[in-house]
């Protein structure tokens, strides 16, 4: 209940736009202007209880408290390091950071690309921070995190080893931001081993809140030229690479002066008439500010004495800044990958970008419910989180042959980086991708997708943090489904979807609603036999309270070998009595009695046509059915609740839980329309009626006064 | 007018809590291991096996032991993430509270019967932090104790752990704290059904 109330409130505030860029959520509530004021006024320089400046920030192995790596590690703020630190070097013409002793190199390559957008940089390092007005040794960033942009403080307490920064630090010495980035993002992840290994996209993804693919220049489909183009009209970060082969290859420079192993971005493409031959070109920048290519199309190549003069003067550029043009087939042949960071309408407040279209939502996986694994496993496929988008318009591609409309489906799955500490690795993902049947506030099931073959899907299931692709397909409705490769592994994910032009989409989910039927008995209905029966059981008083259901309900139950049960508890009888339980006595009469065995019996029925291996016991995959059959339409959140609460370790789910389940939820539904008088469809309760429910507390059990 | 106890402290990540733990947490980071196996969490069964062990070692507590049903229910209302068992921090601080209260069922039981009588019962609450109106004490002296008013030392815990989640709940929803909250059905079934 708590629990469920967190999550409940973060999607309110999500919903009132916390998590945007513009307000980030304060990162273990910390909340930056306030601590520094506080340090402001108290005349001391702030120090992060949250993340000390002890061996524990830097790592649990390599950098663990004893090892070898981490002794002799002090901790000191820049004003101990340098007399003039600064935080962002406003003359700087180039970046200039340099990789310290951890494996973060992804990480450098992200923020050198990062440097090149102005707008994107601003958003990561907020710049109104200094080492001199109102400097307190505190500092914060923000960072796109699965979905919500949290601000990370720190305080200004670098890990050194000889009066030299461990990790990032400028060529310079007197900058700072970037080691500082680098801290907050160590502190959001555990600590700095966390940060070691990882992919250039992942930091591209956290700084942007963008998504990014990755294309194989191998593989590369016929419109990659097209696609960059499309790229940098709408402001994306690209960073190519080239494969190093084994460990000593890395930064390894070729003869025509290109570096291996080595994160470059990719700054521009044109095309000039060359000889009467239209020639594609690139641009690629090395963040290291020198080392360029010596080949066709280089600054000093005799390629540019055969274009015009307009473009030679458009495109020209001769300065050994690190930036440099190719062709493009060139470069298709010794780069080996290009990533793509596309960006979110957000980030790109300037007009003069193309924008895409962003659609986004949050879902999981929860193990008997909603964690139904891929194809291969048709009877719980069909349960996971659904979505469909509704595509309408074709791309603007005068141009182009293929008609169609472009979108990016990227699958993220949350927080299992911090997890590595407990051995949790990443999750198996991916997502396919259905022509749908234009339905609406329906989860589909089973039989669509054995009757469907998907029409798309994500290139492999792969553990990575995040699968991501491309597509191109006509204008229509489309399912997404997003999976873990095997059933039942529990996992919290989103689903973003960026689209050329503006795409609906939503979840595809049931609506909460509860058809049950009542069931009308009056005297005639009762036969001798049940008054008999009903006589015996009820003793003197002519009524049953729930001490004798319970008698009652486990002598019959336990005769029967087709049901497993380990006994109706005194909490599900009472819930039993209460709903049934018209006059307020907290007994059941023989009317009341009669309606119960009459339910009694069609759950029985349910319970049993569900039981398809006929164990006595029913699957928690076969619940959603039973409940849908009972008369309940339940979405994806109420579902995971029901196995959550109900189901056994082995996630099955006996016939007295199953009855506790379906009489509290018929319960639940009938207290909630009493309380919406006025058919809003939304109560507004006090604590004293919010606390009967999980007190299982029921109206029968009220005193006579209520 | 109920107070509370504190929320569970921010999920950290692991590296750092290994770390800062003191002895005492140290150890009881050990026991949580052996108790909730490979996976880390503690499902109710577990909670139940535990829970039984240790109040069998108490013979000043009279108890007929904690259902599984019971238990269920705690582990429900403590579950942050519907997975149906407890993580670390969850367990560590039911286990915190149940401490707690032990003590104040202790303190309170005056006649030394090891159950909680009618009379000692809004006094035990009241110090555990739950101070009701005489209304809330019927109903659930009602529900929870025996014919004669006498509430044993499963169904005290059982009361407080969903008397406390469901404090916090509402507190949690409750932003501007004028003692009402908005639900529309999905959330209300999400709220009870999973109590």
């Amino acid at each position: 209940m708590s629990g469920i109330a967190s999550k409940l409130q973060h999607d309110r505030e999500k919903a009132q736009g916390i998590g945007t860029n513009s307000q980030a959520v304060k990162y273990l509530n910390q909340d930056y202007e306030a601590l520094r004021r506080n340090c402001l006024e108290s005349g001391r320089l702030f120090e992060d209880e949250t993340f000390e400046a002890e061996p524990s920030s830097l790592g649990f192995k390599e950098l663990g408290a004893g090892s070898s790596k981490a002794r002799g590690v002090t901790w000191k703020r820049p004003t101990e390091l340098t007399r003039n630190p600064k935080f962002i070097q406003q003359d700087a013409t180039r970046t200039d950071i340099c990789q310290g002793a951890l494996g973060d190199c992804w990480l450098l390559a992200a923020i050198a690309s990062l440097t090149l957008n102005k707008q994107v940089l601003s958003r990561v390092v907020p710049s109104d921070q200094s080492f001199d007005d109102g400097y307190a040794g505190i500092f914060h960033f923000e960072f796109w995190q699965f979905g919500e942009w949290v601000d990370v403080v720190v305080d200004d307490r670098l890990p050194t080893r000889d009066g030299e920064l461990l990790f990032v630090h400028s060529a310079a010495g007197s900058e700072f931001w970037s080691a500082l980035l680098e801290k907050a993002y160590a502190k959001l992840n555990g600590c700095y081993e966390a940060l070691s290994g990882g992919s250039t996209t992942e930091g591209f993804e956290d700084f942007t809140g963008g998504i990014a693919e990755v294309h194989e220049l191998r593989k590369a489909g016929p419109h990659l030229f097209k696609i960059i183009q499309k790229a940098l009209n709408r402001g994306s970060l690209l960073g190519c690479s080239i494969d190093i082969t084994s460990a000593h290859d890395s930064e390894a420079i070729t003869s025509q002066k290109l570096v291996k192993g080595h994160a470059y971005s990719v700054t521009g493409v044109d095309v000039v008439e060359y000889r009467g031959e239209m020639v594609q070109l690139i641009r690629v920048r090395n963040p290291w500010g020198q080392v360029e290519w010596t080949g066709a199309w280089s600054d000093r190549s005799s390629e540019w004495n055969y274009v015009s003069d307009e473009d030679r003067s458009r495109l020209k550029n001769a300065s050994e800044d690190g930036e440099f043009w190719m062709s493009f087939s060139d470069w298709m042949r010794h780069y080996s990958r290009i990533e793509i960071c596309n960006l979110t309408p957000d980030a790109l407040t300037d007009d003069e970008f193309d924008k895409w279209a962003l659609s986004k939502f949050e879902g999981s996986w929860r193990t008997g419910s909603t964690a139904g694994g891929c194809r291969n496993y048709p009877n719980t496929f069909w349960q996971n989180p659904q979505f469909v988008i509704k595509l309408e318009e074709e791309d603007d591609d005068p141009d182009d042959n293929e008609v169609g409309c472009t979108f990016i489906v990227g699958l993220i799955q949350k927080n299992r980086r911090q997890m590595r500490k407990m051995g949790e690795d990443m999750h198996t993902i991916g997502f396919a991708i259905y022509k749908d049947v234009g339905r609406r506030q329906v989860h589909l099931h089973k039989n669509f997708f054995l009757r469907n073959a998907s029409k798309a899907r994500s290139e492999t299931f792969v553990n990575l943090r995040e699968v991501c692709s491309r597509f191109c397909l006509p204008p229509g409705e489309y399912l997404i489904l997003p999976s873990t490769f095997e059933p039942n592994k529990n996992g919290d994910f989103a689903v973003r979807v960026f689209s050329e032009k503006h795409a609906e989409f939503e979840e595809l989910d049931d609506p909460v609603d509860c058809h049950v039927e009542e069931i009308h008995v009056d005297e005639d209905d009762i036969d001798s036999r049940f008054a008999s029966l009903f006589g015996q059981l009820a003793g003197h008083d002519k009524e049953i309270c729930a001490f004798e259901l319970q008698k009652i309900l486990n002598k019959v139950v336990t005769k029967r070998s087709d049901i497993k049960t380990d006994g109706f508890s005194l909490t599900t009888c009472r819930n039993m009595v209460n709903l049934l339980d018209k006059d307020g006595s907290g007994k059941l009469g023989i009317i009341e009695f009669k309606i119960l065995w009459t339910k009694i019996q069609k759950y029985l029925d349910y319970y049993r046509e569900r039981d398809a291996d006929k164990s006595g016991c029913m699957s928690s995959a076969e619940m959603r059915m039973a409940v849908e059959d009972a008369g309940f339409t339940l979405n994806n959140p109420l579902h995971q609740i029901l196995v959550a609460r109900y189901s056994e370790s082995d996630l099955s789910i006996d016939f007295d839980n199953f009855v506790c389940c379906l009489v509290r939820l018929e319960s639940m539904f009938k207290t909630f329309k009493t309380l919406d008088k006025d058919n809003s469809g939304t109560v507004e309760l006090n604590l004293f009626e919010v606390s009967r429910a999980p007190l299982h507390i029921s109206d029968s059990t009220l005193p006579e006064k209520y | 007018q109920f107070v509370p106890s504190d929320p569970p402290p921010v999920r950290r990540p692991h590296a750092y809590a290994d770390q800062y733990e003191s002895d005492e947490e140290r150890q009881f980071r050990k026991v949580f291991q052996q108790l909730a196996g490979d996976d880390m969490e503690v499902s109710p069964t577990e909670l139940m096996n535990i829970l039984n062990r240790i109040i069998s070692k108490h013979q000043d507590l009279k108890t007929d032991g904690f259902s599984i049903e019971s238990c269920r229910s705690m582990v429900a209302v403590m579950d942050s993430d519907s997975t149906g068992k407890l993580g670390f921090h969850e367990f560590k601080h039911l286990w915190n509270n149940i401490k707690k209260w032990q003590g104040v069922y202790k303190q309170f039981d005056t006649d030394g019967s090891g159950l909680i009588g009618a009379d000692e019962l809004p006094n035990a609450f009241r110090a555990a932090g739950f101070p009701l109106n005489d209304q809330l004490f019927e109903m659930i002296i009602r529900r929870y104790s025996d014919e004669s008013g006498n509430m044993d030392f499963d169904n005290y815990i059982g009361c407080l752990v969903r008397l406390d989640a469901m404090c916090r709940a509402f507190k949690t929803l409750d932003k501007d704290n004028n003692g009402t909250i908005k639900v529309n059905v999905q959330e209300w079934l999400q709220l009870t059904m999973y109590s």
